[in-house]
């Protein structure tokens, strides 16, 4: 462990724009990495991070401006090199970055540009032999066939799948060290995990040292050997990561630690529950929706999207239902047919004992005006040329109301309620922050009081203060008024938090609907267990990804394979799983999951 | 943290925030600030000014002739110091710079015109078929590849071949015959508009589609369009001009650009001035059409194609 | 597989279009006022006689019937006959009119058939100056926004796209072919009379390529492969050559499809002016003798280009990049 640093930074400092306005982004920033080394760096956005992990690979552009210090690495500074000799260090230099799919040109074959960059690093390189390498690397990154993909174009590639060929591509030279700058940030929990694990396979075996940035401290801790804390462009805290989960010395750290959402460590919010009540406020039956894709190189064949399928389940009066699942398993398309965009193909979704496809004229207006809809991006959702009062009158006058009095006096209640200021009342929404936005966005809703609240991904994109704030407004109201929330969202620390029960999708289909402590204790489908495997958490894991996770990616939705939709990846799949489907069965009152080993746990408990 | 882990931070989405009110705003105040702009502001006002005030206020007639006073050259040419005809005269002895001016004014008009034909057409259409989609979008978008597949001059020139040319008839005509540009831009924009959130949320409050269409679509996406409509302004007055000179435009004896220079043409060898010097004044003034549309279209690529 | 699908539909669907615009023609022919056959038979013909003429020549039949009958013979590859041109040699004027000549009349197929040579001839030469001087121009200035090659670009093309092509057209014959006796100009004996019209053509078409190429190419500077690229190894010159310029020569592609229309009406005002032989001065002197069907005959001609083109454009362009569908 004496032998010298692989890298080493000594008081580099960045600033951005020049002269008088100049600022700091990065200051007086200090650290070695030594060969074969994982050093974590963690802060949250905005804290230079990026701008860190570029200066060690030599990529500041204006306005960015080095300041002082140097990134020492074969004792030279990398920072001083002229262009022509940097780009001869790149093969001993390599970086991989947070956006997967725009870091490859869409034009060409993913394996012609890892060649490429092969080539270009170690010049002179045999072509053949080139290939050879990239399409094994491609196989040890578990790419399925790669000696077609490597024939394949970016836009073919998962965002997994790209990000294990970009790990490919920098490691593909050998490199002394790779810089990985939240690699796993663009991916799904459960992707993001494997994506993980790999790097740290592939490192070892090459024996690269690894600078690991990301904004996910439980992240790191999985990755990292050491771990530097990063606040405001200042390196404030450096530790192993056990020891800086355990005794934070800076209070940059403790905040970062307590913001970190807890699991199986906190209580549920116990939602008043109407019990038996006479019917669901929704009841959504069998419901199936696909959407035709043109098929390439055909004349008139379409491939099927099969967006959701077969969707049953209820939600009550008075609850707060939640629907999880990662990119692509239909939520939005869910939440399309449960506010009436779209109609499903077979199935109905009834609500309030109306079927929703044979809703008219009045009874569709008493519709619109009983379930409204909270849009996900609170930037996009508001017309940029009308203020906020008129935003929220609109809906009164579409709803027939015409005193302006009177709809003044009802927007500005409303806005008190959500707890907007009334001098808004006739700004435009161009200054609001996210936070005020989605108060607006839940105004513009409540201002017709209605009964049930959609919120599509309402709080994903809030700080995790601003989210606590909107949830505790969400809770306020529903005391009030008697609502009911229906959640869709792909955060289940989030769902853990608010939702007296849940249904988890995958592929389009619901897995399992459970209670909120069943699913997060006793989930009862594998791919629950795998979720919850992967959420980025400091608590001790109920579920190890090891056990929960094979390698593979969710297989697409076009042309799925027969059988369970989840049995490509799941490590309990046998026989059976892939040649039928198996259907929601009842666990409990109230609780199914689709798998063929609950039945027969419940074939057990009957015996 | 969230499944996805996302890191959304407000500063990423800041530019995303000042949509819409300002942008057209913005646009001007881009453009005015550039050079090219300034540029071809001065030079249009001079010209501006010049065809609107100068005809009146020299009191030359456009039509006079003065047989006498025929194919005079200009006076800085050399030999005669003709002030009164500061451009010559041409082969019946009219004033060519008042003939120019008064062109330019006819140019001007059916230029302007034409666009505002075109604006109204196009728009309207790319507007249903981007709102609608479907069997209206496709009916649309195939007239609009018809209509895009035959030179519009050829159709310009066949309809005012076999019917009359007057100025409405020429504004008609080439403004039927060059919507589909416009037509497909609103169209491309509306379609990715019409999903986004904020006409969802209108959708979901129970407005019609009309209102949607006219209150919230147009008055975000005709801005950006209009700006550079400005450089077809230009187009369509060599368009004119090109009908003039093939005797297809305002008749004679109302002097425009295209007959003047088609009539100068016969004496192009004695008498070079007279198709040469009102083709300067046009492409001075389409120069400076171009150079502020140019501006005002680059303004707006910047502001919305946004930061990297 | 997928470029025999991607051309049946293509074609298909361009085989509407042209019929889309046959049936323009056909009506607006029809619609505007101006009586052919009186042009033809001349100002001093009986009424009767005209008449006579009208019926044999089936132009008073109701329009459907008409254009039934048009449209049959399109599908056979029969264009129908010039109204005023006879079969050999120059078009006759209206006076000599009579029932001599008209079975002697030309076909419009083989006046199409003699001039479009001459007029592709002249469009692909003026492509290739376009091309080149754009090329030259556009490059460095999509490379360094902002800076002077971009304010050259941007000048040049403000001014070349402010020149009417038919006034520059007579200004440099005056200059280059009167004054200073480098190039030929009016009429044609050969290939070097193209040289001229081609560049006129050229000015006209560069101002366009130059912005969009700039565009193109500075937004695919922008694109993070391109700074990724970098990072990676790749040098310079690869990263603008194999990646910047790849991704650029799409919208590139797309614009000069679009931009063929606008050439082809181009040409008729060059030709005309140059009094070049080509399909342009034909289109003119058509319109002029209110000669229908050659009108719609070259109307038909030139949309059947365009569509053509426009198929070959888009099967670069997904060659190109693969994520394109059309």
């Amino acid at each position: 462990m004496n032998s010298s640093p692989v890298l080493s930074v000594k008081n580099l400092g960045v600033e951005v724009g020049t002269g008088a306005g100049a600022r700091p982004v990065l200051s007086d920033v200090s650290f070695d990495l030594a060969p074969r080394e994982i050093v974590g760096i963690i802060g949250a956005s905005g804290s230079g991070k990026t701008v860190l992990a570029r200066a060690l690979v030599n990529w500041i552009d204006p306005p960015l401006r080095i300041s002082s210090g140097s990134v020492e690495y074969k004792s030279q500074n990398i920072l001083d090199l002229a262009g022509g000799r940097m780009r001869l260090l790149r093969r001993e230099i390599a970086y991989v970055g947070a956006n997967p799919m725009g870091a490859l040109d869409p034009t060409l074959p993913v394996g012609r540009q890892i060649v490429e960059k092969l080539s270009a690093v170690v010049p002179g390189i045999d072509p053949s032999e080139a290939r050879k390498r990239v399409i094994d690397l491609l196989g040890a990154v578990r790419i399925p066939s790669p000696r077609l993909r490597f024939d394949e174009y970016p836009s073919q590639f998962s965002g997994g799948m790209m990000q294990r060929a970009l790990i490919v591509d920098a490691l593909i030279s050998n490199p002394a060290f790779l810089v990985a700058d939240n690699v796993t940030q663009p991916l799904d929990v459960t992707v993001a995990a494997q994506v993980l694990r790999l790097m740290r396979e592939l490192t070892e075996r090459f024996d690269t040292a690894v600078v690991f940035v990301s904004s996910s401290l439980p992240t790191v801790k999985e990755a990292a050997d050491q771990v530097l804390v990063l606040s405001e462009g200042r390196i404030v805290e450096r530790n192993t990561p056990q020891r800086l989960i355990d005794a934070p010395q800076h209070p940059y750290t403790l905040q970062l630690i307590s913001q970190i959402p807890k699991i199986w460590t906190s209580e549920a919010v116990a939602v008043p529950r109407t019990p038996n009540a006479a019917r669901p406020t929704i009841s959504i039956r069998d419901a199936t929706r696909t959407y035709l894709v043109r098929k390439r190189g055909t004349f008139a064949a379409h491939s099927e999207v099969r967006a959701v399928r077969n969707v049953t389940f209820d939600v009550m009066p008075g609850e707060n239902f939640g629907v999880v699942g990662e990119s692509g398993c239909g939520k939005s398309t869910l939440m399309r047919l449960l506010s009436r965009l779209e109609f499903p193909d077979s199935g109905s979704v009834i609500c309030d004992g109306q079927d929703l496809s044979k809703l008219r004229g009045k009874m569709l207006l008493k519709f619109r005006r009983d379930f409204q809809l909270v849009l996900q991006d609170p930037f996009n959702s508001l017309p940029p040329r009308t203020s906020i009062g008129a935003i929220l009158e609109d809906p009164l006058r579409v709803h027939g109301m015409r005193n302006a009095k009177e709809i003044r006096d009802r927007v500005l209640a409303v806005m008190a309620e959500v707890e907007l200021p009334a001098n808004l009342y006739d700004e435009l929404p161009l200054g609001l922050s996210a936070g005020q936005r989605q108060r607006v966005n839940v105004a513009r809703a409540m201002v017709l009081e209605p009964k049930v609240l959609i919120m599509d991904e309402t709080l994903s994109s809030l700080d995790q203060t601003e989210q606590f704030r909107l949830l505790a407004l969400f809770e306020k109201l529903q005391a009030q008024h008697g609502l009911t929330y229906v959640f869709i969202s792909h955060d289940l620390a989030m769902v853990r938090r608010v939702c007296n029960r849940v249904a988890v999708m995958y592929l389009g289909e619901v897995v399992e609907i459970a209670d909120n402590e069943r699913l997060f204790f006793d989930p009862g489908h594998p791919y629950t267990k795998a979720l919850l495997s992967a959420v980025p958490t400091l608590e001790e894991r109920r579920y190890k990804p090891e056990d929960c996770l094979l390698e593979g990616e969710p297989p697409s939705p076009i042309d799925l394979p027969p059988g369970c939709s989840f049995a490509s990846r799941c490590p309990h799949a046998f026989d059976r799983c892939h040649a039928e489907s198996p259907t929601l069965t009842v666990r409990n009152h109230g609780e199914s999951a689709a798998c063929f080993l609950v039945e027969r746990q419940g074939a057990r408990a009957a015996a | 943290m969230s499944l996805a882990q996302t890191n959304l931070s407000l500063k990423v989405t800041a530019p995303e925030a000042q949509r819409g009110a300002s942008l057209s705003r913005r646009i001007w105040k881009a453009a005015l600030a550039s050079n090219e702009f300034r540029v071809g502001l001065v030079i249009f006002a001079i010209l501006g000014l010049a065809a609107l005030l100068y005809p009146a206020l020299s009191g030359i007639d456009p039509t006079k002739m003065n047989v006498a006073g025929r194919l005079q050259s200009p006076p800085f040419l050399g030999d005669k110091w003709n002030w009164a005809a500061p451009l010559g005269t041409d082969q019946i002895g009219r004033d060519m710079l008042v003939r120019s001016l008064v062109g330019l004014r006819y140019s001007l008009l059916i230029g302007l015109s034409t666009v505002v034909v075109m604006l109204i057409i196009g728009c309207s259409l790319g507007m249903l078929a981007g709102y609608y989609g479907g069997r209206i979008d496709m009916v649309i978008m195939r007239i609009t590849d018809a209509q895009l597949s035959i030179p519009m001059i050829i159709l310009a020139i066949t309809v005012l071949g076999v019917s009359r040319p007057t100025i409405p008839a020429i504004i008609l005509v080439l403004g039927l015959s060059s919507w589909p540009v416009y037509a497909r831009v609103t169209r491309s924009v509306v379609m990715t508009e019409r999903k986004s959130e904020y006409v969802r949320a209108a959708q979901l409050s129970g407005a019609s589609d009309f209102r949607i269409m006219v209150w919230l679509l147009a008055p975000l996406v005709l801005p950006p369009i209009i700006f550079v409509s400005v450089l077809d302004v230009a187009r369509m007055m060599i368009f004119e001009s090109i009908l003039g000179f093939i005797g297809l435009g305002v008749q004679p004896p109302t002097p425009t650009f295209g007959n003047i220079i088609a009539d100068g043409r016969k004496y192009l060898l004695n008498a070079w001035w007279i198709a040469t010097m009102p083709g300067v004044f046009l492409c001075l003034t389409l120069t400076s059409i171009n150079l502020m549309g140019a501006s005002l279209e680059r303004a707006r690529n910047r502001i919305y194609g946004g930061v990297s | 597989m997928f470029i025999i699908s991607f051309l049946v539909r293509r074609l298909a669907q361009g085989a509407l279009i042209i019929f889309l615009v046959t049936l323009l023609i056909f009506t607006l022919l029809r619609v505007v006022p101006g009586d052919p056959v009186r042009l033809m038979a001349g100002g001093m013909a009986p009424e009767a006689l005209i008449e006579q003429i009208a019926k044999e020549m089936g132009l008073r039949d109701p329009v459907l019937v008409q254009f039934g009958r048009y449209m049959s013979g399109v599908v056979r590859g029969d264009l129908g006959q010039s109204f005023v041109r006879p079969a050999s040699g120059a078009s006759t004027g209206g006076s000599s009119f009579g029932d001599a000549t008209r079975g002697e009349r030309a076909d419009v197929l083989t006046l199409i058939g003699e001039t479009l040579p001459m007029t592709l001839q002249l469009a692909f030469l003026a492509i290739v100056f376009a091309m080149l001087f754009s090329f030259l121009v556009g490059i460095p200035a999509g490379l360094s926004p902002g800076r002077w090659p971009d304010k050259v670009a941007f000048y040049v093309s403000s001014i070349f796209i402010s020149l009417p092509g038919f006034w520059l057209g007579i200004v440099l014959a005056l200059l280059l072919s009167v004054k200073l006796g480098w190039l030929p100009a009016i009429g044609y004996k050969g290939f070097a009379y193209t040289i001229l019209p081609a560049i006129v053509l050229a000015v006209e078409l560069s101002p366009v390529l130059i912005r969009t190429l700039t565009g193109s190419i500075s937004s695919a500077m922008m694109m993070p492969f391109i700074a990724v690229g970098r990072v990676r190894g790749l040098s310079q010159r690869r990263i603008i050559f194999a990646h910047a310029l790849r991704n650029a020569s799409v919208p590139l592609l797309n614009l000069l499809g679009i931009q063929i229309s606008g050439l082809l009406g181009g040409v008729l005002v060059i030709e005309f002016i140059f009094d070049y032989p080509g399909l342009g001065l034909l289109t003119i002197n058509a319109v002029l003798q209110r000669d229908f069907p050659l009108i719609q005959g070259i109307a038909i001609v030139t949309s059947a280009i365009f569509v053509l083109i426009n198929i070959a454009v888009d099967l670069i362009a997904t060659l190109i990049d693969p994520r394109l569908e059309y």
